[in-house]
């Protein structure tokens, strides 16, 4: 089985099985707050989706009724002003600023439209006649940019958090099929390896032990011939060695 | 995760890419700027009939790409169905990309490129 | 006794200019044209009247290119006429093209001030303001130089001359220039129609000085309203209204001191007719907080404008026009009556485009 799988190389030591055992437990950690954070994140895109939704399709109203503030523009006037307000712009007085926004731990940027005060570039546009229409119509289009900025930032916060959970989609992923897989694995393979030892150790241990007994066994064998094969030469030689028996007979008193 | 502040915190502009009446109205909201003399650059281009393809491509590219004072990018849907193609594989955050409706061409949510990608996000 | 000779050069034409005015639209047609739920109705609706000139149109035409259709069928007309004319009246058609001369001369400025190619700027000045000397104009390339071509080049250089040097064309915003020329050309027409010995103690003097006093007086109105807020001070102001009218000059005086819509309720009190459109819009006395600019918007929808006021005023006076026998200001108030005409089938066209059918009734018909 470990040999089977990818693991890790590690050296199948007790030490380094323990770093996998927190490996593991740090993984599934990990794993269910990135997948709970995805939850989190895939909840809020599908809340902005449907502003963006909403927001498009104010848009469209909106871009029309300022559209038409422009036709009466026109029709005050009485002529066109396109080309003399194209050349009469010079500085933005509507400008937009950028924040960030913290959801779920994503910075998400959100734009801030804000005007300049003091330079008015159209103040004298329609001095004649048709200025307050074009008063009007300035107002009612920085109402309908607003709108725009607005959905802008839903877009941009749409754009970045589909990337944000694409890369914790990715995570959350690598993490549930390729990380922890892999620390099972190699605890597997740690525990197998480990257990390969013990058996190994086991069994040395009762070799050694058998040995011993073989060698005990084998000396006590010994022993006992030698010892009987000494009586037998006692009773074998007991009248021919008179002059040892003294000797014999001395130790067989001490004995 | 997050963009560094260096990709947003100069961006103070909106751009537009729109037929005349647009880009007037858009103007008049007082969006237009015009950077300083000697290389004048307006944030806004007026298309008309005659204009070309390309030039609304270079306005394009210049407005989201070299340009790092624009935030947003309007554009008139029926000028980015022209370029369409650059449109769609434009995915950067900054600056965002608008597509809005003009006087003669209603807005149609089947064509706007973010909507079609939300579209492709639920499987519609 | 004026009548005795006018017939022998103008009688033609005021004939064919009484023939023109009936053909304008009248209450009838325009509530036609609000029926309408295409612009391909509106054509239809339209094509009696203007028949060959929307021929070419395509099907379902913009807002814009019907106004320029209508606008065609106005100038081929003037054109015509300006063909017939002789004497005085030849005069009197050249002082009404003065007004559109001096937009497209401010046209061609802003053109010229921002190095843009006024060739370009060519199409888009008003036909009825072209000169044969103002494609001249565009070889112009700094301001020095167009303010010398403008002097020598066109009618335009009484007004220019004496008011304005060619450095205020480059520091003054374009919007008080044209405002400036407009206000010597007002009058300087003024003077035409009521000084000229041919044409005074005539009908016609009379019924244009009626007309020129109302303009005069609603640019002077407009100017004030228009320029609370911006950086335009009260001695410029005044510099910019015209010296004859209705409230010249204790009016305008008061005008040019006038501070804030009260100011101006205040200034055109004296005369009848303004004191109610003021009125009638809510802008006298009792002004909140609605900020100077966009008070007559207040009302926004269902209420009239001050602007519209003023338009109704002037359609009014050009309708008694042509009461009146044996003058030229018949021509004057065709073309007023015919641009009015054209503005409105731009409007309900327009609310036709845009779905915005509420507003459709804000046209001016006095027929």
């Amino acid at each position: 089985m470990s040999g089977a799988g990818d693991r890790e190389a590690v050296f199948p030591t007790r030490q380094s099985l323990g770093a996998m055992k927190n490996k593991l437990k740090g993984a599934e950690t990990g794993h269910s707050l990135l997948k709970r954070k995805s939850e989190a994140l895939t909840k809020y895109r599908a809340e902005i989706t449907r502003r963006i939704d909403e927001a498009k399709r104010k848009m469209g109203r909106v871009m029309q009724i300022a559209a038409f503030s422009l036709a009466e523009v026109t029709y005050a006037v009485g002529g066109d002003i396109g080309y003399q307000i194209q050349e009469s712009a010079k500085q933005a007085r509507f400008r937009v600023r950028t924040k960030q926004e913290n959801v779920s731990g994503v910075f998400l940027p959100q734009f801030e439209s804000y005007t300049t005060e003091g330079n008015n570039d159209f103040g004298l546009t329609g001095l004649g006649k048709g200025g307050q229409q074009v008063q009007r119509c300035r107002e009612t289009y920085t109402r309908a940019v607003e709108t725009l900025v607005e959905l802008a930032s839903l877009q941009t916060a749409f754009v970045t958090l589909d990337e944000v959970i694409k890369v914790v989609n990715r995570r959350v992923n690598a993490i549930e099929h390729v990380i922890i897989p892999r620390t099972e694995n190699t605890i597997k393979y740690i525990n197998s390896e480990l257990d390969e030892l013990d058996r190994e150790e086991f069994y040395r241990l009762k070799k050694v032990k058998s040995n011993k007994q073989r060698d005990n066994n084998a000396a006590e064998q010994e022993e006992k011939a030698s010892k009987r094969r000494g009586s037998d030469k006692e009773n074998a030689d007991d009248p021919g060695a008179t002059d040892i028996l003294g000797e014999q007979e001395d130790q067989d008193v001490i004995f | 995760m997050a963009a560094p502040p260096s990709a947003y915190k100069d961006r103070h502009f909106l751009a537009v890419i729109g037929d005349e009446d647009s880009v007037t109205g858009l103007l008049l909201a007082g969006i237009g700027h015009v950077t300083p003399p000697p290389d004048a650059q307006k944030n806004f281009l007026v298309v008309d009939a005659k204009t070309e393809n390309s030039t609304i491509e270079q306005a394009f590219d210049n407005f989201t790409q070299k340009r790092k004072d624009i935030a947003i990018v309007l554009i008139n849907q029926h000028i980015a169905e022209k370029i369409r193609g650059r449109v769609d594989t434009y995915t950067e955050a900054f600056p965002a990309v608008l597509e809005i409706p003009s006087k003669d061409h209603p807005y149609d949510p089947e064509k706007d490129s973010v909507l079609k990608r939300v579209r492709r996000l639920f499987g519609e | 006794m004026e009548g005795l000779f006018f017939n022998v050069n103008g009688g033609y034409i005021e004939g064919v200019v009484r023939g023109y005015r009936n053909s304008l639209l009248n209450g009838q047609n325009y509530s036609n044209l609000t029926q309408c739920e295409t612009i391909d109705d509106v054509k239809l609706q339209l094509s009696p009247a203007y028949g060959d000139f929307l021929a070419s149109l395509p099907p379902n035409p913009s807002t814009s290119s019907l106004a320029n259709k209508t606008t065609d069928k106005l100038v081929a007309e003037f054109r015509y006429i300006q063909g017939q004319a002789v004497g005085t009246l030849a005069k009197f058609m050249e002082y009404l093209t003065y007004g559109y001369m001096i937009d497209n001369v401010a046209l061609l400025i802003t053109g010229t001030l921002h190095e843009r190619d006024t060739r370009e700027l060519l199409e888009r000045c008003h036909p009825l303001g072209w000169f044969e000397t103002m494609p001249v104009l565009c070889v112009a390339t700094n301001i020095e130089e167009l303010y010398n071509s403008v002097l020598i080049e066109t009618p335009l250089a009484a007004y220019f001359k004496g008011s304005l040097s060619h450095q205020d064309l480059d520091e003054l915003n374009i919007e008080i220039i044209r405002n400036t020329l407009y206000k010597n050309y007002l009058e300087d027409f003024y003077k035409f129609v009521t000084e000229h010995p041919e044409l005074k103690d005539t009908p016609t003097s009379e019924v244009m000085a009626e007309v020129l006093e109302f303009e005069a007086d609603r640019r002077a109105i407009n100017i004030t309203l228009n320029s609370f807020g911006t950086e335009l001070s009260k001695q410029d102001r005044n510099k910019l209204y015209p010296s004859f009218g209705g409230l010249y000059p204790e009016g305008t005086l008061m005008l040019s001191r006038a501070d804030d819509i009260e100011g101006v309720s205040l200034a055109v009190s004296g005369n009848h007719d303004y004191k109610s459109y003021f009125d009638s819009v809510g802008m006298s006395g009792g002004m909140g907080g609605s900020g100077p600019g966009n008070m007559s918007g207040g009302g926004g929808s269902d209420g009239k404008s001050l602007e519209d006021m003023f338009y109704q005023k002037e359609m009014e006076i050009s309708k008694s026009a042509f009461t009146r026998q044996f003058t030229h200001a018949v021509i004057y108030a065709w073309v007023k009556l015919r641009e009015q005409e054209i503005r409105n089938i731009t409007w309900i066209a327009e609310c036709i485009a845009q779905n915005q059918k509420e507003r459709i009734g804000n046209y001016i018909s006095v027929f």
